[in-house]
């Protein structure tokens, strides 16, 4: 498994972000799903080594990132896209990639060949020469991605990937992540469940803290039909039955 | 995006591993390509004509004159420091204000590691361009046939100074990284410079030579022409300097997220060897002592440095030669000129001298040199002259009349064996008496002792009088006159008679003529 996490948990003050999570993800695209404020950037920014847990165990890649050797070989094989992308604005869409792939500690001599490449796969070709302050909003997400993807990483966390992506990009976007999910791991954090419903081998949801689901897209369709939950789409009406199932549970047990 | 049927095959990477000095190259590669402190360099260069260049170039052409101005009073340095601090402050808080501190920290790279790329493009620009500015300015003084041998010591310490403020801008901004971090490091560079010069005008020894703009102690009157400049107090500002960069720097290795174990030791064992540098240098600083070219400091002195540097004088006149280092070649003409009246006002006395020659000016810690006799010496005597000491023309507002006074001052001076002193009340008298007979009137006379530092001879009671100038009077104004109102031959006859008496102080006011 390349994600295993036991009863994983992260507080922030007297507020429990994360609260017990326990999950494992192999090779594939894993969705995250849940409202907002469910904890799904928290559990991601665990899993990318930029948060220490609170509580629980966390193994990625089979190592434990709370050593400094093992938490370095992982994030040379991970790629992450913050939900808020931070960037350099005079830097080039180029310059950007290549910064990455060099701070995750590519073979420089690889570097410039797999840049070009990264930049090619999210369609900024003709635009490796722009200043990322010369972008749109969604063109910044795609350099985003592509310094994400420079490392061809075994473990890849997007956080919100789409978010900003026209339809034709989204789609584009969606074969991607198949396309890695062929031998890495994809965890994909979004609140759009069509893009579960088409990419994702597997899903979870979150809620307040808490995994309330696991399963294939298609388990979670099953959880909505005929429960009369709210939803266009099968997969909306799943995701409302499962969210209000464990509301409703946990109103009970309170 | 490209479809998944258009992708190249992908392979894993393997982990990085001989690539690491390369991978940091491309880095700093890139932190050059975007660093800031380029689009200052402009302003600064504008700011270095106009208050390191432009008031330099107004004084004569001599290295230690300039220099002094320039590096001694720490121009060069003030010029740079806020706006180094400033910039450093700016990149270093680069993750924290653009939000990809999550990004950078998720990266296998340590953070420092990438800190320290950040760090040295920013030094990298700053002293290129202090190098290149100071390169200029040497060049301009160069063409324009400055004497004496380059300050490249005192380059090297503001080269130090830089780097120092480049890192400790770059600590600023990356430990509390906010829009405020370059506005607050580049104050408080300013504020740094302005106090280490006033601590310079009140401590002119001990700890506080070790303050980059103190300029005490720096720039004695003939470095570089007589004797080497000494790099004592040089070395141990640029110790003092590199402590604190290294120190500094080191700080960005110590929080949790900088690197692992033994790389956060590695870093707090490089600020303990920043501040023991800087310490040390401080501690070493407090031993200097005043030796004749400048501050010693005894446990890096090299006494080669003490060596006068050898010379083939300049010298003109016929009967009484003048021979001035020829670093002070343009000076001769005008010192052969002022030195003639008086040469023949005293020409046949006993000790007169008969040539002149140019001699190493000691150095005095604090401000002007003044005060500086000359020496009568030797058989035949001779006229030593530390003309380093004295104020040349064009330099601090001296005029060609009051150096010609301020020559034939001290010529009397020394010719009347007052040594460092005022000299006696006859000798005073003596003296004034002479220097009339030489067309330096009495009137203008306590002015001329007042410039070079000597106490006025008009109140003068048998001790030394203040030095702001009064008028031409009193008793030993009086005795000078009924001296001076003597016919030549007569007087000349009775100096000739006393003069021995004269220089050892047996001689009364009352028993002058």
């Amino acid at each position: 498994m390349n994600v295993e996490l036991t009863e994983l948990t992260r507080r922030f003050g007297h507020t429990q972000a994360v609260a017990g999570v326990t999950l494992e993800a192999g090779p594939g695209v894993f969705g995250l799903l849940g409202p907002n404020g469910a904890g799904k950037t928290s559990l991601l920014r665990m899993m990318a080594t930029v948060l220490p847990p609170t509580a629980g165990r966390l193994r990625l890649l089979g190592r434990d990132p709370g050593g400094f050797g093992p938490r370095r070989e992982i994030r040379r094989r991970l790629g992450y896209l913050p939900q808020n992308l931070g960037y350099y604005p005079g830097f080039t869409v180029a310059d950007f990639v290549e910064y990455f792939a060099l701070l995750k500690d590519m073979p420089p001599r690889r570097v410039p060949r797999a840049v070009a490449a990264a930049i090619e796969h999210v369609g900024l070709g003709d635009r490796a020469r722009a200043k990322l302050r010369t972008l749109s909003g969604g063109m910044l997400r795609r350099a985003g991605i592509a310094q994400a993807i420079v490392n061809e990483p075994e473990l890849l966390l997007l956080d919100e990937p789409t978010a900003g992506l026209d339809p034709e990009q989204r789609v584009a976007f969606r074969a991607l992540l198949r396309e890695f999910g062929q031998r890495s791991t994809v965890i994909v954090s979004t609140h759009l469940v069509e893009d579960v419903g088409v990419a994702c081998t597997e899903v979870a949801l979150m809620d307040a803290g808490r995994l309330v689901f696991h399963g294939t897209p298609g388990e979670l369709v099953t959880r909505g039909e005929g429960s009369g939950a709210a939803g266009d789409a099968p997969l909306e009406r799943g995701y409302s039955a499962v969210l209000a199932a464990a509301r409703s549970g946990a109103a009970a047990r309170s | 995006m490209t479809a998944a049927t258009d992708a190249p095959v992908r392979r894993p990477l393997a982990p990085a591993g001989g690539g690491v000095p390369l991978t940091a190259a491309r880095l700093l590669r890139l932190e050059l390509r975007h660093n800031t402190m380029p689009w200052l360099l402009p302003l600064i260069a504008a700011l270095f004509w106009f208050d390191t260049y432009r008031p330099s170039a107004a004084t004569p052409p001599y290295w230690v004159l300039r220099t002094f101005w320039n590096m001694g009073q720490g121009h060069t340095i003030i010029d740079f420091a806020p706006f180094v601090a400033g910039v450093a402050a700016w990149v270093g808080s680069r993750d924290g204000r653009r939000g990809t501190a999550d990004l950078v920290t998720a990266a296998a790279r340590p953070r420092w590691a990438v800190q320290l790329a950040a760090w040295a493009a920013t030094a990298i620009w700053a002293v290129g361009g202090y190098l290149a500015f100071v390169g200029a300015l040497f060049a301009l003084y160069a063409h324009q046939g400055v004497r004496g041998q380059p300050p490249w010591w005192w380059v090297a310490v503001g080269a130090a100074a830089v780097l120092a403020f480049s890192a400790a801008g770059f600590a600023v901004g990356a430990l509390y990284p906010s829009r405020f971090a370059a506005p607050l490091a580049a104050f408080g560079a300013m504020l740094a410079m302005l106090m280490s010069s006033q601590t310079g005008f009140t401590h002119t020894s001990g700890w506080a030579q070790i303050l980059p703009t103190n300029s005490n102690g720096n720039f004695q009157a003939d470095s570089g022409m007589l004797y080497p400049w000494l790099p004592d107090l040089p070395i141990v500002r640029i110790m003092f300097l590199a402590g604190i960069a290294v120190a500094a720097l080191g700080l960005l290795g110590l929080p949790a997220a900088a690197g692992g174990p033994r790389l956060r030791l590695a870093a707090a064992v490089t600020v303990l060897a920043g501040l023991a540098a800087a310490g040390t240098a401080a501690g070493l600083a407090g031993t200097a002592r005043l030796g004749p070219h400048g501050l010693v400091i005894p446990a890096l002195h090299d006494a080669a440095n003490d060596r006068p540097i050898a010379y083939t004088p300049d010298c003109a006149g016929g009967g009484f030669r003048v021979c001035l280092n020829p670093d002070y070649g343009s000076e001769l003409a005008h010192v052969t000129a002022a030195l003639a009246p008086v040469v023949r006002e005293v020409a046949g006395l006993p000790g007169a001298p008969v040539r002149a020659t140019q001699v190493a000016a000691k150095y005095s810690a604090g401000e002007g040199q003044g005060g500086q006799a000359m020496t009568i010496s030797g058989h035949p005597p001779v006229l030593g002259m530390p003309l380093g000491a004295l104020g040349i023309p064009g330099a601090f507002g001296w005029t060609d009349g009051e150096t010609a006074g301020q020559l034939q001052l001290l010529l009397v001076h020394a010719f009347v064996g007052a040594g460092n002193g005022v000299g006696t009340p006859a000798q005073q008298a003596a003296q004034a008496a002479l220097l009339q007979g030489a067309g330096l009137p009495f009137a203008s006379q306590p002015n001329l002792l007042g410039s070079v530092g000597l106490p006025s001879w008009a109140p003068a009671t048998g001790g030394p009088g203040p030095t702001t100038p009064v008028p031409a009077t009193g008793p030993i104004y009086a005795a000078a006159r009924r001296l001076a109102a003597m016919p030549a031959g007569p007087r000349h006859a009775w100096l000739a008679a006393h003069l021995a008496a004269l220089r050892a102080g047996h001689v009364t006011l009352a028993q002058l003529p």
